[in-house]
C-alpha cells in the first residue's frame, strides 16, 4: 500500500502541531506541513470547515478522505488507522484505556496550564502579574510531580519507564513536546528539576534522544520565524 | 457483554456529572463514592492509587479479565463506558465511522478546550485572592469564543446535538459547563442555539438523573439567587486555597 501525504496544518513552533508531527514521524508516514497564517487563515474559510474552533493543529487524510482536528483525537485516530501492529499503542487492555486517561490528562492537564504560564511568563505585556505567574508555575510543577510519582512507582528512578506498559507509546510521546519547553519554564537557577524529579527528567531526556523527535524538533518548518 | 460493578468517585462538579449522566443515560448500575474537597480527600493517597492526578471524576469496574480496572479523566471515562457497554450506539456512534471521529473532536475540544477555560474564568471572576482584571476579561473573553464556536456549529443546519442528529457523549461531556456559564460571568442569551441545546439536553431523563449526583445539581438556580451564589462561593473558597505550604497539591 504506498500512502499519499497526509497534510498537517501548524504554524511555527507553536506546540501542538509538533506533537501530531512527531507521532507522524515515528510511525514513518509521509506528510506535509502547511503553515496557517494565524491574521488572514486560522479564523477563516476554509480552515474553518476543517477546524471550526479556528486553532492548530488539523490534518486532512487523502488516503481515507478524513479531515479532522484537535490534537489528542487526531493521535488516537493515526494509532488506531496506521499503527495496527500496535508499535506504540496497546491494543490489549486494560492498557488500552490507561492510554486514554493519560492522553486526556496531557490534553486537558498540560497543555491548557503549561501555555498559560507561558502567556503570562513571556507574553502578556504587563510582565508584573505576579500572582497568576506563580498560579501557573505551581501546576505545572504539581502536573511534572504526578508523572515522576507514577514513574517512580514503576522503577523510573533507575532506569527509563513509560506512563503505560513496558514500552514506549504515542501517549508518552503526547507528553514530550510540552515538556521540551520545561527549560524556558524554569530557568536555570529557579527549579533544579532534574534532581527535583529524576523519573519524570530520565523519561523525559530518554524521548529526546529519539531519531525520530530530534528529527521533528529540527524541521524548518517548526522554528521561530 | 459482562456486568458491570462501577463504582464512581465524584463530587456536585461540571466535569463529575460527566460521569453520572453517561451512565445515567446508559442505565448502568453503578455505587457512587462522594469525595470531599473541604478535607482534601481527592489527594489522599488511596485515591492517588485510583487517580494520580488526585481529581474527580474517577472510576473503578472489574474487567473482562476479573481484574480491577482504573479509568481517570472524565473524556476517558466516557470513552470507556460506550465503548464497552453501549453495543447499540446509544450515545455513541459505530467505532470509525465519521460520526465517531466527529464525537472525539468534539470532545477533546470540550476537555482540552472549554473546560480547563472556562475553569480559568471561574478562578479569575470568583476565586483569585487577587483581582487581576485582565485575567478575567481573559477568560471570559476565550469561553465566549468557544460558546460561539459551539453556537455557530448547533446553528449551522439547525443542530439537535453536536454530531449526528443524537445525544452523545461530546453533548455529555459539555453540557454541565453550559449549564454553569452564568458562575463564570457568561451570558448563554448571547448564545440562542447553544442555550436551546441545553434546556434540550436537560430535558433528557438521562441528564435529569444523572446530574443530581452525588448530591443535587443547582447550578442552575444558584446563579439567578444572589444570596445563594455568595454561600457557595464562600464554601468553594475554602477548598480551592490551597493550605499554606501545599500551593503545589
Ligand atoms: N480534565 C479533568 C479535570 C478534572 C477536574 O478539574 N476535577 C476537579 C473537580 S471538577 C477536581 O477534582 N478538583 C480538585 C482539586 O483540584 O484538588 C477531567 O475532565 O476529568
Ligand atoms: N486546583 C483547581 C481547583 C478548582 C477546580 O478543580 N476547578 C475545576 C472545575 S470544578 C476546573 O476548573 N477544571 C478544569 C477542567 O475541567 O479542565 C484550580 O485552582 O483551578
Amino acid at each position: 500500500m504506498t500512502l499519499q501525504p497526509i497534510t498537517l496544518y501548524g504554524h511555527g513552533p507553536t506546540r501542538n502541531p509538533i506533537k501530531v508531527a512527531v507521532l507522524l514521524e515515528e510511525l514513518g508516514l509521509p506528510y506535509v506541513i502547511k503553515s496557517i497564517d494565524y491574521e488572514k487563515e486560522l479564523k477563516f474559510e476554509p480552515y474553518i470547515s476543517i477546524n471550526p474552533n479556528g486553532r492548530l493543529p488539523a490534518i486532512e487524510d487523502p488516503n481515507t478522505g478524513v479531515k479532522m482536528f484537535e490534537s489528542g483525537a487526531i493521535c488516537e485516530y493515526l494509532v488506531e488507522t496506521y499503527d495496527t501492529e500496535g508499535r506504540l499503542t496497546y491494543t490489549t487492555s486494560p492498557e488500552k484505556w490507561l492510554l486514554k486517561s493519560w492522553l486526556h490528562f496531557q490534553m486537558s492537564g498540560q497543555g491548557p496550564y503549561w501555555g498559560q504560564l507561558f502567556w503570562f511568563k513571556f507574553f502578556h505585556e504587563e510582565k508584573n502579574l505576579t500572582s497568576a505567574i506563580t498560579r501557573y508555575e505551581n501546576e505545572a510543577k504539581r502536573v511534572i510531580g504526578v508523572i515522576d510519582a507514577h514513574l517512580t512507582k514503576k522503577g523510573g528512578r533507575d532506569e527509563v519507564r513509560y506512563l503505560v506498559g513496558d514500552k514506549i507509546t504515542y501517549v508518552d510521546l503526547a507528553w514530550l513536546t510540552w515538556n521540551t519547553v520545561i527549560d524556558m519554564m524554569f530557568p536555570e537557577g529557579t527549579w533544579d528539576w532534574k534532581t527535583e524529579v529524576p523519573a519524570f527528567a530520565k523519561w523525559h531526556l530518554a524521548m529526546l534522544e529519539r531519531p525520530a523527535v530530534q528529527k521533528t524538533l529540527g524541521l524548518e518548518a517548526f522554528q521561530k520565524k | 457483554m459482562t456486568s458491570p460493578n462501577i463504582t464512581l468517585y465524584t463530587a456536585q462538579t461540571p466535569n463529575g456529572i460527566k460521569a453520572s449522566i453517561a451512565l445515567e443515560e446508559l442505565g448502568l448500575p453503578y455505587k457512587v463514592r462522594q469525595l470531599s474537597f473541604k478535607t482534601n480527600e481527592q489527594k489522599e493517597p488511596w485515591f492517588l492509587e485510583i487517580n494520580p492526578n488526585g481529581r474527580i471524576p474517577a472510576l473503578t469496574d472489574t474487567f473482562t479479565d476479573g481484574q480491577t480496572i482504573r479509568v481517570f479523566e472524565s473524556g476517558s471515562i466516557l470513552q470507556y463506558l460506550v465503548s464497552r457497554y453501549d453495543p447499540n450506539h446509544l450515545i455513541s456512534f459505530p467505532p470509525g465511522s465519521r460520526e465517531s471521529i466527529e464525537v472525539t473532536n468534539w470532545l477533546f475540544f470540550q476537555n482540552a478546550g472549554l473546560g480547563p477555560m472556562q475553569g480559568q474564568a471561574n478562578h479569575f471572576h470568583r476565586y483569585a485572592p487577587e483581582k487581576i482584571p485582565y485575567g478575567v476579561a481573559r477568560y471570559q473573553e476565550e469561553t465566549k469564543r468557544l460558546y460561539g464556536v459551539l453556537d455557530l456549529h448547533l446553528a449551522d443546519g439547525n443542530k439537535e446535538y453536536l454530531v449526528g442528529g443524537k445525544c452523545t457523549i461530546a453533548d455529555i461531556s459539555t453540557w454541565g459547563w453550559v449549564a454553569a456559564a452564568g458562575w463564570a460571568g457568561v451570558d448563554i442569551d448571547e448564545f440562542p442555539a447553544l442555550k436551546a441545546w441545553e434546556e434540550r439536553m436537560l430535558a433528557r431523563p438521562g441528564v435529569e438523573k444523572g446530574r443530581h449526583v452525588p448530591s443535587p445539581h443547582t447550578m442552575k438556580e444558584m446563579i439567578k439567587d444572589k444570596a445563594q451564589m455568595e454561600k457557595t462561593l464562600a464554601e468553594a473558597k475554602e477548598w480551592i486555597k490551597p493550605p499554606a505550604g501545599h500551593e503545589a497539591k
